[in-house]
């Protein structure tokens, strides 16, 4: 007896595990399935959380307004771990799935460079969110990026700080991971096109605990205004409260890890009055506020940086695979070049032949901790 | 000179953190002779539960620091039962893994239930630090070097002056012995791993206003305090203290002279020079004398 209710059992199992699956994949089929590689886990969590957000945030949209090519899109997420082995692991894993057409990667340069030899042998468009400008000039012709690259930032913070804060003797701190070291480069090439040599370049270690040789070498050299290219806001938190006891109050000019909420909730009033540049800020312009409002009402938090590229990239992928009325790569990555003019939550897209989409920054000032709009700067090249 | 008593006092400070951390992974390395993996979870959990308590439910921070350490003294006696007692009687390796495996455990339950934005603790004063003669002082990282120093003291009188300590150091040397003469190993690695537990809280709650609360903080602090411990020489109480203090000013003062981004270079790099040279640390005893 028992052993004939064992073997119902196992033929129900059976017949299930032979029938779910098939069942499962026939609903699946009418969606239309974006990769995305996000740092779930590791350092780097919280942005990875935002970045979901806002990719979920605009599929949602997307589908609401009839989907792509006639079916909703469906995000397949995997987990980058913060790191770069993580994220090549997880580029892999959706790389794998062959009904995938296009991808959106990680915020984090580093990561980019990881999973772009993979990225260029698979063959299919990834939007990312990295600002190291090597990344789109270095022939990989399906990387393309949703966020104003370095070059532009740097030239923002060098205008910045030496033209309008009036300062002419420099510093700059920075990660040594992919973005911190560029960053710190074209900052350096930057200033010099003023007739500016930095009188310190400091590099330090991401996740740094302690930042007291940074601050009393900044003490040393004399600087009046400081440029930093800083990944993560815990760094940021620890070096601004740092440099605050350690009687350091010179001009900041932040890369826009500065200005992420995260690095505002975690320094305080350590960062109040400083500046950085930042991609994204709700009052840059309407897509912008349209897009703040959106996030909030559905998140309950002021949106940043890390959701709204992530946003812009969900939303400029259903125009060009749209556009491109297939999902063929050659065709997509056409169309996505072929984006002039769309007002996104960063600004308005116009990609270049590179794969960059976005030409400049925003200037914004931390006042008593609240992120006040200075001015956008475009540049045309 | 201003520069170079900065960087010792701010070597110091963090040093003691690593001390506090190592203190723990010596005692349980000395009850069980297995290293605890998971210690620097301790930490975590701790500055995770003052969030909880004096940030999110806003109690009093003392009450916090009481309830959270009562709470970790809860948690090392079901840490001991859940991770190692099942396993007293295999090899050290199933021991090692089950740590490995408890801390990826308590991070992602942690992260599961707290997310994973870095978290902003108050101090417990309300004023930052002082200046004296250019020099200034973290009134967080004094407090750090004060617990320090008191516990390693009450550490020193609770092993040798008292009976229940030398029970305890019965049972670290010899279990089998120990038994014998009718002390309770199983009670004793069982408050040994209580006590870690406390102690590792503790050094969660000091911390945290300096490092900020994260999933990952424990297991950069551990890395560290590893290292301290093996360069003090594993398994010995002064030691730990010793090596993470010197550990902290090394690298400190590595960072300031010699270059900031190879900071925790120094650390394993002065590991891998004791282990090369002297494997048994500061005051670690050679293995074959121990025979």
């Amino acid at each position: 007896m028992r052993t004939t209710r064992t073997a119902a059992v196992i033929v129900v199992f059976a017949w299930l595990g032979v029938w779910l699956p098939g069942a499962s994949a026939a609903w699946a089929a009418d969606a239309l399935k974006i990769g995305m590689v996000a740092p779930l886990t590791g350092p780097g969590a919280f942005s990875g959380q935002l970045q979901s957000n806002g990719a979920k945030l605009a599929v949602a949209e997307v589908n609401k307004a009839g989907g792509v090519l006639g079916r909703p899109i469906e995000l397949v997420t995997e987990d980058d771990q913060t790191t770069n082995p993580g994220a090549v692991l997880a580029f892999s894993k959706l790389a794998g799935d062959s009904d995938i057409p296009a991808f959106l990667g990680p915020i984090r340069s580093t990561q980019v460079h990881a999973i772009a030899p993979d990225v260029l042998k698979l063959g299919k468009p990834v939007m990312f969110g990295g600002t190291d400008p090597v990344l789109t000039h270095m022939g990989n012709l399906w990387l393309f990026r949703f966020r104003p690259n370095d070059t532009y930032s740097a030239r923002v913070i060098a205008d910045f700080g030496t033209n309008t804060l009036g300062k002419k003797k420099w510093a700059i701190v920075h990660s040594t991971d992919a973005f911190g070291t560029s960053g710190m480069k074209y900052l350096t090439e930057s200033l010099k096109s003023l007739g500016i040599n930095p009188v310190l370049i400091q590099g330090y270690s991401n996740n740094s605990q302690d930042f007291t040789p940074v601050a009393l070498a900044l003490k040393q050299s004399g600087a009046e205004v400081m440029g930093s290219y800083m990944t993560f806001e815990a760094d940021v938190g620890i070096l601004a409260k740092q440099l605050r006891q350690l009687g350091v109050n010179i001009a900041w000019v932040g890369s826009p890890s500065n200005a992420t909420t995260n690095a505002l909730k975690l320094a305080g009033p350590a960062l109040y009055g400083t500046f950085a540049v930042a991609d994204f800020n709700r009052d840059s312009g309407p897509a912008a506020k349209e897009f703040a409002a959106k996030y909030e009402a559905a998140y309950k938090v002021p949106p940043d940086i890390f959701a709204s590229w992530a946003y812009d990239a969900v939303h400029v992928l259903a125009v060009a695979l749209n556009n491109a009325k297939g999902v063929e790569p050659d065709k997509v990555r056409a169309a996505i070049l072929e984006v002039n003019g769309y007002q996104g939550a960063e600004g308005t897209y116009r990609f270049d032949k590179n794969g960059d989409g976005l030409h400049g920054y925003n200037i914004i000032k931390n006042d008593n901790g609240t992120i006040a709009f200075d001015k956008h700067i475009d540049f045309n090249d | 000179m201003g520069f170079a008593l900065q960087l010792f006092f701010t070597g110091i400070g963090i040093g003691a953190i690593y001390a506090l951390v190592a203190l723990g992974f010596v005692l349980i390395y000395r009850a069980t002779n297995v290293v605890n993996f998971a210690q620097g979870d301790f930490a975590m959990l701790g500055a995770f539960a003052m969030i909880l308590l004096a940030v999110d439910l806003n109690w009093p921070y003392w009450l916090s620091i009481i309830i959270t350490l009562a709470g970790l003294i809860v948690f090392g006696a079901l840490f001991n039962l859940g991770v190692y007692y099942p396993l007293r009687h295999r090899s050290f390796l199933p021991v090692i893994i089950s740590t490995i495996g408890a801390s990826i455990l308590l991070e992602n339950g942690v992260l599961f239930a707290y997310g994973p934005a870095p978290q902003s603790l108050p101090g417990m004063f309300e004023t930052q630090g002082f200046n004296i003669g250019g020099v200034f002082f973290d009134s967080q990282y004094l407090l750090i070097l004060v617990v320090t120093v008191v516990m390693v003291a009450l550490q020193y009188l609770f092993f040798e002056r008292t009976l229940i300590g030398k029970k305890l150091q019965a049972t670290s040397q010899d279990k089998e012995m120990a038994s014998l003469l009718g002390i309770p190993v199983a009670m004793m690695i069982m408050l040994t791993f209580i006590y870690s537990a406390t102690l590792g809280g503790l050094a969660g709650i000091l911390v945290g206003p300096i490092l900020f609360v994260s999933v990952g903080m424990g297991s950069s602090i551990a890395l560290k305090a590893f290292a301290a411990s093996i360069i003090g020489g594993f398994g010995d109480v002064t030691g730990a203290v010793v090596g993470g203090l010197a550990l902290g000013v090394i690298e400190t003062f590595g960072a300031a002279y010699i270059s900031v981004p190879y900071k925790d270079g120094f650390a394993f790099l002065v590991l891998f020079v004791f282990l090369l040279i002297r494997p048994q640390g500061f005051f670690g005893e050679r293995v074959a004398e121990k025979a």
